[in-house]
This record gives structure tokens, sequence and C-alpha cells, in this order.
């Protein structure tokens, strides 16, 4: 090899070595990290109104509490987030961020969500963070409610504030059919007997016009029975169950009990029904004054848990709204730091009692004794819920396995549920057929 | 020369194929992203995928940076073994970098890394191994193939934006583009194969003619060699002609007028005792006649420079020619006159100085050399010394053995001693009543 070529090759090599750094530097944003200098920034991604849907004009209080005193703990760390963003548009300026590479650091995540951003990629595997921080206890949340950040047992979001489902009873009607009001523990049975008493034409204009319940679903009743509808990581679907039977026949016996009407929830509003389950937010944000004068000023209602089934507990669903860091953050120890802040941190998550419609996915917080008064300052005082209803209600919350297609497998459960109960066929043969249908598809992802 | 031109042609249009295909198919996949967020249309698209894409403005930019890295390393000249694979192999190791960028859509670079590695490996070296593996590399690097290990977004995805007939377009060109490149490809490897197949049948050609050329020469040889010996039977043949005239001449001449005035002489001894006298005087003459015609015949044997010179300007031409010649610096001191020798004891003397100078550089490697040549009362004493290796176990050669029987036979005497260079010492008798000086 000549002089010439020597000196060539080597001034490529040089330029080839300077060009790939570059590459792999900002390919991996690794320049980010440099970027702002000494001062760590890390982005928030938040939505300014209510998970809950309630307009209550808390927008960002806890979140700026929760900047406030972590920018206190680390004063060389700035907390940025963009304002403005509605809840409705959330998912969408998530997946924009996403897209244009811009993530928030640590970002709400709405259930909906959850799987399908963790199927991508875009969630940082929590595993290490909750196993190294000696600070970090999960048995601190409720378990349903930490369980809800898990997809095929990894986790990857922690929960920030949560609802479960509870039964609205109307004790107007209750009262007038002379009715007691269910105890705690009530099943099916005392729900049936209810419904089949309370369903009748009260005006006599051979109209039926009182209804037993709106809007308990296939997956309450499984709920409550004890179903376990898939596997783990979800390649396989029991619906051929026992449990599953009993609760589909249920759900047939409660829709002939109705007489073929179809019950919307604006009925309740009304005060025809005696039952609608219904989100612990909604307690919150309808219980409270001025807003409880507008929707349910004609009667008088209470909250108790659901029916269980013959199989299974008084055990509802859980909603939660969850905090997750991006997988590809370059300040992932501030990201946790903060997200601690957010979920873990007794005095910020007290402030979902006074700022949001949801419970704090604390134990401690929620059976606190602060919990009542702030929950009583926002009652009318025609009845308080029970603590215990509340607690107990997280507590037990089923969470269903999630995995990929989850969503899919779902929606293709409630189209067989809702089939079989519209046809007149057997439940039973009509499950097994369906259990069938369902599982191939889940083996093959063949969605 | 020219095809090789072509090749380098055919290579640098490749080369401007594939860095358009790369850059037209990063921006089709920048527009698409783009397109998703400026119409608030990115769940769909997160919805579509398994993992999230690169930010939209760095598939365009990194992927050229890569490119240009990649096109650098194909500039590097004169590279060989182990640098070759290393090269190869990070020329691949980019080129499925690029790929990854766009959704391992698009793999024809590999092509392109082939067409510029093969000119660079010998045939004999590997061109085949090297081929088939940067060819299986071609074929693995295949989206459904790597969709088993790895997410990846298709590109597919990122056209979903698009209507369907803007999408048709897109790929289309894109399609053709591709297509061009293995077309391109394809001519090069033909071309590549054409000027190798003509440089082989250069090669034989020249081959053919080396060989036909040798066997003449080995033909000339035989040839040569005969004529050698030839030349050589005829020379002697001549020179014994020649040896036989001047015998018959001379001395046949001479011996037949003895013989016949001896017979002659023997008849009239008694007859006329005088006549007969008279008879042997003539006689006499002719026998010295042809004593005078031998010893112009010997003299016609007689060295050159003897021919031409006397003795003293003989030896000294020998040396300085010797001088010149062998570049040994050879000493000469004569301290006596050398002119009273008859011509056997000159012969002799010029025989002993050559030889022993001959001997000293042949093989006594010698590049010094002292010639003396001294008189001791009636005793003329050569001597011959030089600084070369010597000779410890002296074997006496023709050489020595020759000058030491001449000598003997002139009555004089030879020594020699091979211990420190070696030394010649030849004593000859001076005979004619010379005067020392």
């Amino acid at each position: 090899m000549d002089k010439f070529s020597r000196r060539k090759n080597v001034i490529i090599g040089v330029l080839c070595a300077i060009i790939l750094i570059f590459t792999t530097v900002i390919q991996s944003d690794m320049y980010k990290r440099t970027a702002w200098g000494t001062k760590h920034v890390i982005t928030v991604g938040a939505f300014s109104d209510s998970y809950w849907e309630v307009q209550n004009g808390y927008s960002y209080y806890i979140l700026n509490d929760a900047i406030q005193r972590f920018e206190e703990q680390y004063p060389n760390v700035k907390v940025r987030f963009e304002s403005g963003i509605m809840k409705e548009d959330y998912s969408e300026w998530l997946a924009e961020k996403m897209l244009s590479g811009d993530t928030p650091d640590v970002f709400f995540v709405l259930p909906d969500d959850f799987n399908g951003l963790a199927e991508l990629g875009a969630l940082k595997d929590l595993s290490d963070f909750t196993a190294d921080d000696s600070t970090f206890d999960d048995g601190q949340f409720y378990d349903s409610a930490y369980a809800y950040g898990q997809l095929e047992g990894v986790q990857f979001a922690l929960p920030y504030e949560c609802a479960p489902k509870l039964m609205f009873v109307n004790k107007s009607i209750l009262d007038r059919e002379d009715i007691a009001m269910p105890e705690k523990d009530w099943t099916w049975n005392d729900f049936y007997e209810i419904c089949s008493k309370v369903t009748k034409d009260t005006d006599g204009d051979g109209e039926i016009d009182q209804f037993g319940e709106v809007g308990y679903s296939w997956r309450d009743a499984f709920t409550s029975n004890g179903v376990e509808l898939f596997n783990q990581d979800g390649t396989q679907c029991y619906l051929a169950g026992e449990n599953t039977k009993k609760a589909v026949t249920f759900m047939d016996r409660l829709e002939e009990c109705s007489g073929g009407v179809n019950v919307g929830s604006r009925d309740f509003d009304k005060g025809n029904v005696a039952f609608q389950p219904m989100s612990f937010s909604e307690y919150r944000a309808y219980k409270s004054y001025p807003l409880s004068v507008k929707k349910y000023s004609g009667f008088e209602w209470e909250c108790i848990p659901m029916p269980s089934g013959p199989n299974g507990d008084n055990v509802s669903s859980l909603d939660t709204l969850m905090v997750a860091m991006n997988r590809n953050t370059k300040n992932a120890k501030y990201a946790w730091e903060f997200m601690k802040i957010l979920t873990y941190d007794k005095a910020i998550q007290s402030e979902i009692f006074k700022y949001s419609e949801g419970a704090s996915v604390l134990k401690s917080v929620t059976d606190s004794d602060k919990a009542p008064q702030e929950l009583g300052q926002h009652i009318d005082g025609s009845g308080i819920l029970d603590q215990q209803i509340l607690s107990d209600a997280i507590e037990n919350a089923a969470v269903a396995p999630r995995f990929r297609n989850y969503d899919y497998a779902v929606a293709e459960i409630d189209r067989a549920i809702n089939e079989i109960i519209a046809g007149q066929s057997n439940i039973g043969t009509e499950l097994i057929i369906w259990d069938r249908s369902i599982n191939r598809k889940l083996k093959n992802s063949g969605w | 020369m020219n095809e090789n031109r072509i090749l380098n042609h055919i290579l640098r249009v490749m080369k401007n194929l594939n860095f358009l295909i790369i850059l037209y198919t990063s921006v089709m996949i920048f527009c698409g992203l783009q397109g998703y967020i400026q119409e608030n249309t990115a769940m769909n698209f997160l919805a579509q995928v398994n993992t999230l894409p690169e930010a939209p403005w760095k598939i365009p930019v990194l992927t050229i940076c890569l490119f240009g890295c990649c096109v650098l390393l194909m500039n590097m000249e004169n590279i060989q073994g182990r640098g070759l694979v290393l090269k190869v192999c990070l020329e691949l190791g980019i080129a499925v970098w690029i790929s990854s960028f766009l959704g391992f859509s698009y793999t024809g670079m590999i092509l392109l890394i082939l067409a510029d590695t093969i000119r660079y490996i010998p045939r004999t070296k590997g061109q085949i191994p090297f081929a088939v593996i940067i060819g299986l590399f071609y074929l693995l690097i295949d989206y459904d193939l790597i969709t088993i290990c790895r997410d990846i977004i298709p590109l597919d995805a990122y056209l979903a934006y698009y209507q369907k007939d803007v999408t048709a377009v897109w790929l289309g060109i894109r399609n053709v583009a591709s297509s061009l490149n293995v077309l391109v490809f394809i001519i090069y490897m033909i071309m590549l194969v054409r000027v190798q197949m003509n440089e082989k049948e250069r090669i034989m050609v020249l081959n053919e003619r080396l060989d036909a050329l040798y066997s003449d020469l080995l033909d000339a040889n035989v040839q040569l060699e005969e004529y050698a010996r030839e030349s050589v039977k005829m020379a002697e043949t001549k020179e014994r002609n020649r040896l036989a005239r001047e015998i018959h001449d001379t001395i046949g001449h001479a011996l037949t007028g003895i013989i016949t005035g001896i017979d002659a002489c023997m008849a009239l001894m008694d007859v006329a005792p005088e006549v007969a006298k008279k008879q042997l005087g003539a006689i006499g003459e002719v026998a010295r006649q042809g004593m005078t015609d031998v010893r112009r015949s010997v003299r016609a044997l007689r060295p050159d420079a003897l021919e031409k010179f006397d003795l003293e300007n003989a030896l000294s031409r020998t040396i300085n020619d010797m001088c010149t010649a062998t570049n040994a610096e050879i000493e000469y001191q004569c301290d006596t006159r050398l002119d009273c020798f008859t011509e056997d004891e000159e012969d002799m003397i010029y025989r002993i100085v050559q030889e022993s100078i001959t001997n000293a550089i042949r093989h006594g490697h010698a590049n010094y050399i002292r010639v003396l040549i001294g008189r001791t009362g009636d005793t003329l004493q050569i001597s011959v010394k030089d600084n070369g290796i010597g000779c410890k176990d002296i074997k006496e050669g023709f050489g020595l053995h020759h000058m030491k029987e001449r000598l003997e036979m002139l009555g004089g005497s030879l020594r020699y001693n091979g211990k420190e260079g070696f030394e010649v010492e030849a004593c000859i008798p001076i005979r004619r009543g010379m005067e020392e000086v």
C-alpha cells in the first residue's frame, strides 16, 4: 500500500467513525441529555380536565403541587408540561408526541391506551425501579390498582387514581315499594327479586315505566361470579366454564325481567330505575352540591357494592388512571422520582379527594380519617358513603390479566354475549361454540 | 483498461441510483409520518404498528449520513486481507442499519456492496465465498424474516397515510428504481465476467507464445552446443593438420635432408672423406635450418603478449590488465633485467606470474596482491603473495602441478604456503652467463 493510499484510508476511516458516532448520538437521543447543560428537565404529559369527565375547575392543581414538591426535593431538575390538552384529545396528542420523537418523560396513561402503548414498547419496564428502590413498597398500593399497570406480568405503569364500580340505588323507589335497602353482601337473587318486584306499570297506561336495572353488563356479572375469562398470557379463553354459563343465564333472566323494553340511563336520571352500576367518581361528582341538584333532584339515592353471584363475591371492576415513563427517557432516575411523588406521596395522593373525583390508590390514604372529611365536605348530607365500602370495593376489585389483543378479545366476547342473549338457542352450547372460535383467534392472533 | 473504466461508470451509476432510492424512500416515510401528525391521526398509525418509529426528521437525515459513510468506505484503496473483511462487514452493517430505518423495504444496497467488493478480491482468493456470503445476506435481510425476531414498522404503515392512488405512484416509482438497481447490478456482473474472461484469454495467448518461444530456445541451445562441439573438433583438426604440416615441412623436411645426406656420407666416407666431410657440413646446415624452422613453429604457439612484447613489458601489461579487470590492487616490483632468458624460460616466468595472480583472485578472493621478481646470485626469484583467504589444506591441482613440473624441467623449484593468504615462490637458475647488474 503506498503512502498516499494509506493516508487517504486513514482520513476516510476517521470521517466514517465521526459519521457513525453522530448517527448513534442522534438516533439514541443522547444529545437531548446534554442539550440543557447542568439543569435537567423532565417533561410531563397531562390533560387539563378531570379523567372522570367532570368539570371541576381544579385542572393541574395536584400536578402543580407535585411539581412544586419535586422541585423542592431536586432543585437541579425542572419539570415542564404542556397545558391545555383536553382529555378527549389527550390520546391523539400523546400519539403525535411519540411519532415526532418528543414523548414526555412521564405521562398519564388512560386505561384504554395502556395495552396499546405497552405493546408498542412506548412504556418503560418499571420492574428494576420497583425492585431496586428501597423507599418504594408496592404493598402500599391497592393490589388491584397496582396490577392495573401490568401487561403480561410486567409492571409498565403506576396507578394514580382509581374508581371502583358501585351499585347506585334509587332509595325512593325502594321506599315506595316497601323494600329494604340491600345489605352490603347481597346476592344476585336479592338483586333479581328486587328488579322483578319494581318492574311494573305505575301509571296504568299499559306500558312498563318503572324498571329494575340499567347498565348492568355481562362484565359486572362475570366479575361478581368469579369468572376468570383469560389465562395470564392471553393464549386461552374460558368462555365455556360453569361460572360463565351461570352469569350469562342470569343476564338472560334480567333481560327478560325488563319485559323487552330498552331501558336507558336517562330513565335512571328521571328516577324510574331502581339500580344502575356507576363509577365511584360519579358518586363523588353528583353527590356533591350543586351538581346533584341538576342531575338527580327527584329522588334519594345511595351506593352499595355490586351483588355477588353464586360462585363469586361482592366484587366489581376498577377504573384506574395511570402514570408511566417514556421508555427512551434520558432522565429515568428523576422521572421515577417524579412518578413516585405523583403516585406514592401521601400528601399528593390525599389531594385526590380534594381536587378530583377518584379515590387514592394508596391504602393508607383512602383508609385514613381525613378521607371521609374530604368526602363529607362535598356531600349534601343525604347519606355518607361508608368508607369501608369504598376501600373494600377497591381492594377486592377484579383485575383481568392484560395481554396483547385484549381489547379485541373483549370486543369479541361482547359480541358473543349480546348474540347469545338476543337469540333463543341453548346458552351452554352457544358458549362452547363461541369459546372455540375465540380460542382459535387467540392462538393465531387472527384479529 | 477501457473495460475497467466502464465498470467504474456502472458502479457510479449504481451508487447514484441507491442514493436516490434511499433518499426517496426516507422522504416518503418522513412525509407520511408528518401527514399523520398534521392531520391528527397519529393514533391510527400507532394502532397499525408494533413499535414506535424514529422521529420523522431523523429518518432522511440519518439514512443519508449512513449512506455517505458507506460510499466513503467504498472509496478506500488497496485494502486487503483482514482489512477488507472488516470493511465489508462495516458496509453490510451500515446497509442493515439504513434498511432498518426504511422498514427493511429496501435491500438493494447490499448488491452495491457486492458489486464494489467483488472487484477487489483476486479470483483465486475466495471471490466465490465472499460473493456467496454477501448474497446470503441479501437474501436474509427480508422484512418477513426479520419480523420473527424484531418488531418492524412496515413501509405500508407509513404509506397508509396517502390515498391509494398516490401510494401506487410513490411505490411504483420506487419499485422501478429498485428493479433498475438490480438490472444495473446484473449488467455490472456480466461486464465483470467479460473483463475477467478477456484477461484470462489474453494471458492464455501470452502463455502459448511463451511456450513456443521457450521450445525454440531449447532447440537453439541444442544446436548451439552441437555447433560448439563441432567447432572445437574443427579447431583441433585444424591445429592437428597445421602441426602435421609444420612437422612435415620443418622437421620432416630437415630429417629427410639429414637422412639422405647421412646416407650419401656413409657411401662417400670411404671413397671421398673430404667430400663426405663437406657433405656433413651441409647436413649440419640443414639440421640447423630445421632447428630454426622448429623454433619458428613453436613461436607461433606462444602467448600473444610475449609474441608482441618482451617479457618485462608483457608482465607489466598483463598485471595492469588484471588490475583494471578485477579491481584487485596488484603491486608489481621487478629489480632485475629480464632479457636474458630463453623463450621457454620467458614462457615459464610469464605463466607462473599469470597463473598465481589468477589463483589469488579466483580461489583466494584477494584484493591485494604483491608480485616481486628479484635475483640472488644465479637464481631468479619470483614471489607472488596475496591477502586472500588462503588455503590450509593444499591439494596440488593441475595448475600448480604443471608449474612445478615445468620448473623442474628447467632446473628450478617451486614452494607455496597457504597459511596467511597464499604465497608462491619460484626459483629459476639463470644459465646464460649473464652478469649481475
